[in-house]
């Protein structure tokens, strides 16, 4: 039925896109194109962290348990996105979770925060790659705060699948009262009989860093392992399972800290095209657009006054300054002009 | 009426100009919100609703009044569609919102036109080289002479007939701009070059005729006849008017021109006094600023193309205070008299400089 309706010789009248508008103007929260969620209840996991049951619309493509999607909420008119990990694993019924910490000057999570059943929020696609690549071998999973998120995904999965893994899981908190997904936990614990728990509160019990491994898990050399948390704190697990040749069982997720500051003093500064992997440095007070034709890019290009939009690329981080009327951009992701923008920080742009 | 005269400004003031023009601009750019963004949609629904009621009227409707209905309905979704959403979309002045539908570089308008020709000869062509002779190609659209720096043919003395023409086809004339058939025929473009330029207009235009004068009139059975002539009204109202508009934007009787060599060296404060000095206002209500898209405004728009348009309504005062202190004439009337401007021009310019009485430059 699906197929004849998308049959070219129906064209145009079974032209998408003008049929998702004519349903957005009639709601706006409806599309055949973009991806979209409503939500289905709101649970609460600490003061500060609550989780969200989601019930995607037809655009959105479905996910694996480990991954991460966008989700965004319109914000003084302008669409914003963030990041989170799925925190269930796929389910028949399609709907998802995700794990939300308000960030203390989170616009977006504060946002997120004030979300009801009913609600509606912007998806991106699922995307990363962040799961045990064997079925069976045993497994370590370290979570710091928040890097729980995945984790609850992932062991939903193995329950799931039935088969007993020998799996670890070691979360580090810092203080009790900020323990997310505990209960689910427990009833974890009884679906995957070779499911240990450790616990570590930092406030308690110290700063918890590689070191602690050989104590608390005495073979982890053995084990693939997942780790989720700060960069910090990541870093200093990198470096030990560096130091022992493992780095090949060690898969990271990072989040935090990564928002880049104004840095005045480098004589040039690192730009890189996420889309094409090509990077280049860009002087101060240079435009990004002759900075990357200075090193044989060829970006679009039309004005080169930037009025006409031609060079318009979307920065995914870093800080620019507008070289005509001095303005500084934000740190996040925003449209920018290649042509009158020059980098004030380490700057990605996705072309 | 005094002749509005062309001012040029120093090194110094020029400077002085983008600076306060620059000010004006990180004024709005830091408001733009919800506000802009229910604008934008509202204009969608306008749009959405009148196309539908404009064409349920054509197809389904019977009589004279419920004809005439559906073909104001339809132009009015089109002259709306065309002006303020598309246009003004495909300038990017609503691609901060992150709204992939409302993304400039993506947009695709209600047109023959095909969109990634207008984002060139117009977003970066017309806007760049506003009323410099040669360069700006929008200025007399190759085929009317509007200054005596242009040259005199014979063919000119009949312009006052080709603008007619150009009025009601108006927006075949927009579609086949960027083609720029002019260069293929003269040999300064490769027959390759030529097809890969034709492509997108026959693949636009296609589509659109097929819309208008196939789909709809097949779908309305025994009515096509009747749907087929409403579209075809509705399209030539939507012509006339847009053509009009657009014409009071830069050929009106004190919008100058500027000469190549003119503009060799410019900065950005001469840049903006140009679009300044090349551009001028039509005065009117509310209704009528959104029916031309803001182009009514077209000073301001010269200025911040991609400015959300009903800003300019705005900053029009503060945008009239700044070139009153630099001694700028501001080109605002209404559009009578902006209008009979723009046609005394294109009479009197068709004839040879010699032989037009010195009267009539009065």
């Amino acid at each position: 039925m699906l197929s004849i309706l998308r049959s070219p010789l129906l064209h145009p009248l079974n032209e998408r896109q003008a049929w998702s508008a004519l349903l957005g103007a009639l709601n706006p929260r409806w599309s055949l194109t973009e991806a979209r969620a409503q939500v289905l209840s709101v649970v609460v996991e600490t003061p500060t962290v609550s989780s969200f049951w989601l019930r995607p619309n037809g655009a959105f493509k479905g996910f694996k348990a480990g991954q991460h999607v966008l989700v965004g909420l319109e914000l003084n008119g302008v669409r914003e996105f963030r990041a989170f990990s799925f925190s269930s694993a796929p389910d028949a019924d399609k709907s998802f979770r995700i794990t939300v910490q308000r960030q203390p000057h989170g616009r977006v999570t504060a946002a997120l925060h004030q979300l009801k059943p009913g609600d509606w929020v912007h998806l991106g696609q699922a995307s990363g790659d962040y799961s045990p690549s064997s079925q069976t071998a045993p497994l370590l999973l370290i979570a710091a705060g928040s890097g729980i998120t995945p984790m609850l995904g992932l062991l939903a999965q193995i329950a799931r699948s039935g088969i007993d893994r020998d799996v670890v899981l070691l979360q580090c908190v810092r203080q009790r009262a900020g323990l997310i997904g505990d209960a689910e936990l427990a009833a974890r614990s009884a679906s995957i009989p070779g499911l240990r728990r450790l616990l570590h509160v930092s406030e308690a019990q110290g700063r918890i860093d590689s070191g602690s491994l050989d104590t608390l898990v005495p073979d982890w050399q053995r084990r693939e392992t997942l780790l989720c948390g700060p960069a910090s704190f990541a870093r200093s697990f990198e470096r030990a399972f560096e130091r022992r040749g493992l780095l090949g069982q060690l898969k990271i997720e990072r989040f935090g800290s990564l928002l880049p500051t104004i840095d005045e003093s480098a004589p040039v500064l690192p730009v890189v095209f996420t889309s094409s992997v090509q990077s280049f440095t860009a002087a101060a007070g240079q435009s990004l657009l002759a900075a990357a034709e200075a090193v044989g890019l060829q970006p679009r290009f039309g004005c080169r006054r930037g009025i006409c939009k031609t060079c318009q690329c979307r920065k995914q981080s870093g800080i620019v300054k507008n070289l005509h009327t001095g303005e500084i951009s934000g740190a996040g992701d925003e449209w920018i002009s290649l042509c009158i923008s020059t980098p004030l920080s380490r700057v990605e742009i996705s072309a | 009426m005094n002749k509005i005269q062309r001012r040029d400004l120093n090194p110094n003031e020029l400077t002085a100009l983008a600076a306060e023009l620059d000010a004006v601009r990180l004024k709005v750019k830091a408001s733009l919100g919800e506000r802009d963004a229910k604008h934008i949609r509202r204009m969608q629904q306008y749009v959405l609703a009148s196309e539908i009621s404009g064409r349920g009227l054509l197809m389904f409707g019977w009589g004279p009044l419920s004809f005439i209905a559906g073909v104001v309905s339809l132009a009015f979704s089109k002259i709306l569609e065309n002006m303020e959403v598309g246009h003004n979309v495909m300038h990017g002045q609503y691609d901060w919102m992150n709204d992939p539908s409302l993304n400039s570089q993506t947009y695709e308008w209600e047109i023959v036109c095909d969109g990634g020709h207008w984002r060139h000869s117009h977003n970066v062509e017309h806007h760049n080289h506003t009323n410099i002779l040669g360069r700006d190609h929008d200025y007399g659209y190759g085929m009317l002479r509007l200054t005596d720096a242009q040259r005199w043919s014979p063919a000119t003395f009949f312009q006052p007939f080709w603008y007619l023409l150009l009025a009601l086809l108006f927006q075949w004339g927009v579609a086949v701009h960027d083609i720029k058939i002019g260069r293929y025929l003269k040999g300064r473009m490769g027959r390759a070059e030529f097809r890969e330029r034709v492509q997108p207009f026959l693949r636009k235009a296609g589509r659109m005729l097929f819309k208008d004068y196939v789909l709809f009139p097949l779908l309305a059975l025994w009515n096509a006849p009747r749907v087929l002539l409403g579209n075809l009204l509705a399209n030539l109202i939507r012509n006339v008017w847009t053509n009009a508009i657009i014409f009071c934007g830069h050929f009106t009787r004190d919008a100058h021109v500027y000469m190549r060599d003119e503009v060799s060296d410019e900065c950005r404060g001469a840049w903006y006094l140009r679009q300044i000095q090349g551009s001028s206002n039509l005065e009117g209500g509310r209704w009528f600023h959104l029916l031309t898209g803001h182009l009514s405004h077209q000073i301001e728009h010269h200025l911040f193309p991609d400015l959300p348009a009903p800003r300019y309504a705005e900053i029009a005062p503060e945008v009239r205070a700044i070139c009153a202190r630099f001694g700028i004439g501001y080109n605002s009337a209404g559009f009578f008299r902006q209008y009979f401007g723009v046609l005394g021009r294109i009479f009197r310019y068709a004839l040879p400089p010699r032989s037009r009485p010195e009267l009539m430059s009065a």
